[in-house]
């Protein structure tokens, strides 16, 4: 076993020498790399786009299946062929077959994959690498191959039960696409093979940090581009005349007509004005009230027997962990038909009561106002007390000294220290005015406080997920997204110019 | 019983308590109970009325004491398939969720606080702009089925491995620890997955505590993903989703019996116990885990004054 000294050295050196003792075919070994990871990264993306996916041999398998899904599932390839099974127009043994080969093409990027991830090491490491990254793009021509032999069975088959019209097979160019990927990756290791062959191997396998840090750090970077930067790419549906379930064709773009259509429709403006009205009215309200968590930690710090105050601050805030599902089953507890308030009205008159005032469509905007403060302004004012508790204490000596009242120091002392917390919060609120969220909407709504309580989160949702009409709905999430971050810009360079300060 | 540091103002100084500040105290203290009345009264009277007779209940003579005690109406819950299932995906979803969450938050949270990472700051970056922006929900529910994640149980789980929030706290953390315990050991040879395990990791296992407890609320609170992505699978339905369901249901008695098992307690339990028992049994973990959640409210605060 090496001496520790040992490791910390031979870390130190390959640094140093990949600066010093670089030659002229490991530089361009270097470029091919290039080439080669891009290649990877296409192939890792072909995996799951499902109008690349090469084993939709058939039009009968599904248009939103990915090459990936066809490998991990086989049930999902099979979907739609419940009855050509049944018939034996096709053997299901061709699609058995079908699942192993997208699995193996999986397996040949993830092999490809760990290739290109240690070409990132030194010259040890790189030659090494170009085993991995044969293997993968060998075993996924074979794949592919495999696949088209897949191909020509089911045209067999199906021509053999005279059925070809029912099976639809297909043979996706995507196919050639792969091949070039493969072929291309396959002759970058070859040449990058020769350029290295001279080139002397350090004694172990070995990367500078950076790209081993890069390499630990690539899985999250890949996870957050999936779910976070990849659905920028549904933009694309907002210019389409797309119906949930359909592929997207050249033929169905519209340019901006949806766009255009938020201004011309009647209804769809009538729509808008509507939402726009309740969003902006019901986040107005609460910028209006912004101030009363700041005004709650004032007054709870007034309180001076400490276990009240603990009681007071642990009881308030628990309703802010709770979903807002409970918080209507609580609304619905204490205010429905037979809740606790009509309960204790009829105990107490000895008549009948039963409103059900969550049904009602008046003040909705202000009930929603309500629930949102008994939710968090306990926890909202959390902040609050803790920058109340960090105020120095001989401000309020002073004050005292010369004679300052309870509410002069409050108002003079104290709400001062609070300002730069509060005002960051409320250019958060103000950047944030178009998100209300819908939870607390969807949940609170009901036929008769529909029209109040459609909120511009919400009128998506049921725009897009209920009525289906997802260009429309993406268009409105376009410019919402577009607003918002121009909002954010705005409160970030009006607190910038104000405080000297950004806020995010 | 005040305690010592409570009194803020009055270190020091003799305080006269004048009329003024009586008729003061007396308002503050009011409005603080009758606030902090409504915030428990509604889950004890949820409460009280799941463990008190039915015919009483129904009767409406359950107000404030819960009477004719018994645990029959959470026994007949039980006996409810569709609820179970919710229970084992929410808590499934909650642990398998929260744990990946955090090991990937700190590890994430570590490694950008290297600063020889290859483009440390475009990594960087990228992860913390999904904060302030995203896509919409319509794009986002079509990548997702892109993904192939609708109707799968992992819609609960991969989307929410990488969460920047958490990362930039731990990475705040991190750099708060003495870059010397981290030299030391990497002069001893070790490596960065070594530091890592070693080192990082048990050092920031407070705010790895708090995003833990914070990342678990929000799994198990959490509703639109089921109410959006796996809107075909009921067996993947979450508690929250299932409560939204018979909360809207319960109105309609005979909705609720044709939706299979239902039908067999429907007859022998009333709607509004149904709707209080399964509440109950969806807020009982948190209220359970608040407790120890208070510790790390201050931690936590700095969820919404984090900086990127």
């Amino acid at each position: 076993m090496p001496s520790k000294t040992d490791i910390f050295e031979s870390k130190k050196k390959p640094a140093v020498k990949t600066v010093t003792e670089r030659t002229v075919s490991q530089k361009t070994a270097d470029i091919i790399y290039i080439l080669l990871r891009v290649g990877i990264i296409a192939n890792v993306i072909l995996l799951f786009f499902p109008s690349f996916n090469p084993a939709r041999l058939s039009e009968m398998i599904g248009r939103n299946l990915s090459l990936f899904s066809c490998g991990v599932s086989y049930d999902s390839i099979v979907a739609n062929f419940g009855r050509a099974l049944r018939q034996e127009w096709i053997r299901e043994a061709t699609f058995h077959r079908l699942n192993v080969y997208c699995f193996m093409v999986i397996i040949a990027v993830v092999i490809s994959i760990v290739g290109g991830c240690m070409s990132l090491g030194n010259v040890k490491m790189k030659k090494a690498g170009l085993i991995p990254t044969a293997v993968g793009n060998i075993l996924e021509i074979i794949a592919i191959v495999l696949i088209r032999t897949c191909y020509e069975e089911i045209v067999s088959d199906a021509r053999a039960a005279s059925k070809l019209d029912k099976v639809l097979p297909q043979y996706p160019l995507i196919n050639y696409v792969y091949y070039v990927i493969a072929g291309i990756g396959l002759l970058c290791a070859a040449a990058v093979f020769v350029l290295l062959l001279k080139v002397k191997s350090e004694e172990r396998f070995e990367m500078e940090p950076k790209y081993h840090l890069f390499l630990m750090m690539l899985p999250i970077i890949a996870l957050s581009f999936v779910f976070s930067y990849l659905p920028l790419y549904g933009w694309r549906y907002a210019f389409f005349d797309y119906k949930a379930g359909e592929t997207l064709t050249a033929d169905k773009f519209v340019g901006f007509k949806y766009f255009t259509q938020l201004f011309n429709n009647a209804q769809t403006r009538r729509d808008i004005v509507t939402v726009l009205k309740n969003t902006l009215g019901m986040s107005s309200l609460g910028i209006f009230t912004s101030w009363v968590p700041m005004a709650f930690a004032i007054f709870l710090a007034e309180i001076k027997n400490g276990k009240f105050r603990r009681f007071v601050q642990t009881f308030t805030t628990i309703p802010n962990f709770i979903s807002w599902v409970i918080v209507y089953a609580i609304a619905i507890a204490i205010f429905s038909t037979d809740g606790f308030i009509n309960t204790m009205l009829t105990n107490i008159t000895g008549t009948a009561h039963s409103t059900n005032y969550l049904m009602s469509s008046s003040h909705a905007w202000l009930k929603m106002l309500a629930w949102g403060m008994w939710k968090g302004v306990g926890w909202s004012a959390i902040i609050y007390v803790a920058s109340i508790s960090g105020i120095d204490q001989g401000l309020y000596e002073a004050a005292t000294v010369d004679g300052a009242g309870r509410f002069s120091k409050m108002w003079y002392i104290t709400v001062p220290e609070l300002m730069p917390t509060f005002f960051v919060l409320l250019l958060m609120s103000v950047a944030n005015i178009l998100s209300n969220g819908m939870e607390q909407y969807l949940v609170f709504s009901n036929p008769q406080n529909k029209e109040a309580m459609q909120v511009l989160d919400l009128y998506v949702y049921n725009l897009g997920i209920g009525s289906g009409l997802i260009p429309l709905s993406t268009v409105i999430g376009m410019v919402k997204s577009f607003v918002s971050v121009v909002l954010l810009f705005g409160a970030n360079s009006f607190s910038k110019a104000v405080r000297g300060e950004s806020i995010v | 019983m005040a305690k010592k540091n409570n009194d803020k103002g009055s270190t020091g100084m003799v305080e006269k308590t004048t009329t003024g500040d009586i008729i003061f105290s007396v308002i503050n203290y009011t409005f603080f109970a009758i606030f902090t009345l409504s915030c428990i009264f509604p889950f004890y009277y949820i409460f009280i009325n799941t463990i008190s007779d039915q015919s009483l209940v129904t009767s409406g003579q359950i107000t404030v004491i819960p009477r004719g005690i018994t645990i029959a109406n959470y026994i007949s819950m039980g006996k409810v398939n569709d609820l179970w299932t919710s229970v084992i995906v929410t808590v499934l979803r909650t642990v398998l969720g929260t744990a990946l969450m955090v090991v990937v938050s700190s590890l994430a949270g570590y490694l950008v606080t290297k600063k020889e990472m290859w483009h440390r700051q475009i990594w960087y970056r990228m992860l913390v702009v999904t904060m302030y922006f995203n896509a919409g929900l319509i794009p986002w529910y079509l990548n997702m089925s892109m993904l192939g994640l609708t109707n799968t149980f992992a819609a609960y789980i991969i989307p929410g491995i990488v969460a920047p929030y958490n990362i930039i706290l731990v990475k705040t953390y991190v750099e708060s620890i003495p870059a010397e315990i981290e030299e030391s050991a990497f002069m001893d040879g070790a490596s960065y997955w070594t530091i890592y395990r070693k080192i990082i990791w048990p050092l920031s296992k407070p705010i790895l505590a708090t995003i833990a407890i914070f990342g678990a609320v929000g799994q198990w609170n959490s509703f639109q993903d089921s109410l959006i992505l796996n809107a075909n699978s009921p067996q993947l339905y979450t508690l929250q989703h299932r409560l939204y369901i018979y909360l809207n249901q319960c109105s309609n008695i005979g909705a609720l019996a044709s939706s299979g098992d239902v039908s067999t307690i429907a007859n022998s339990l009333n709607t509004k116990i149904i709707q209080y028992t399964i509440s109950m049994v969806t807020i009982i973990p948190i209220l359970c885990v608040y407790p120890f959640m208070q510790r790390y409210f201050e931690k936590g605060l700095m969820l919404g004054a984090v900086k990127g």
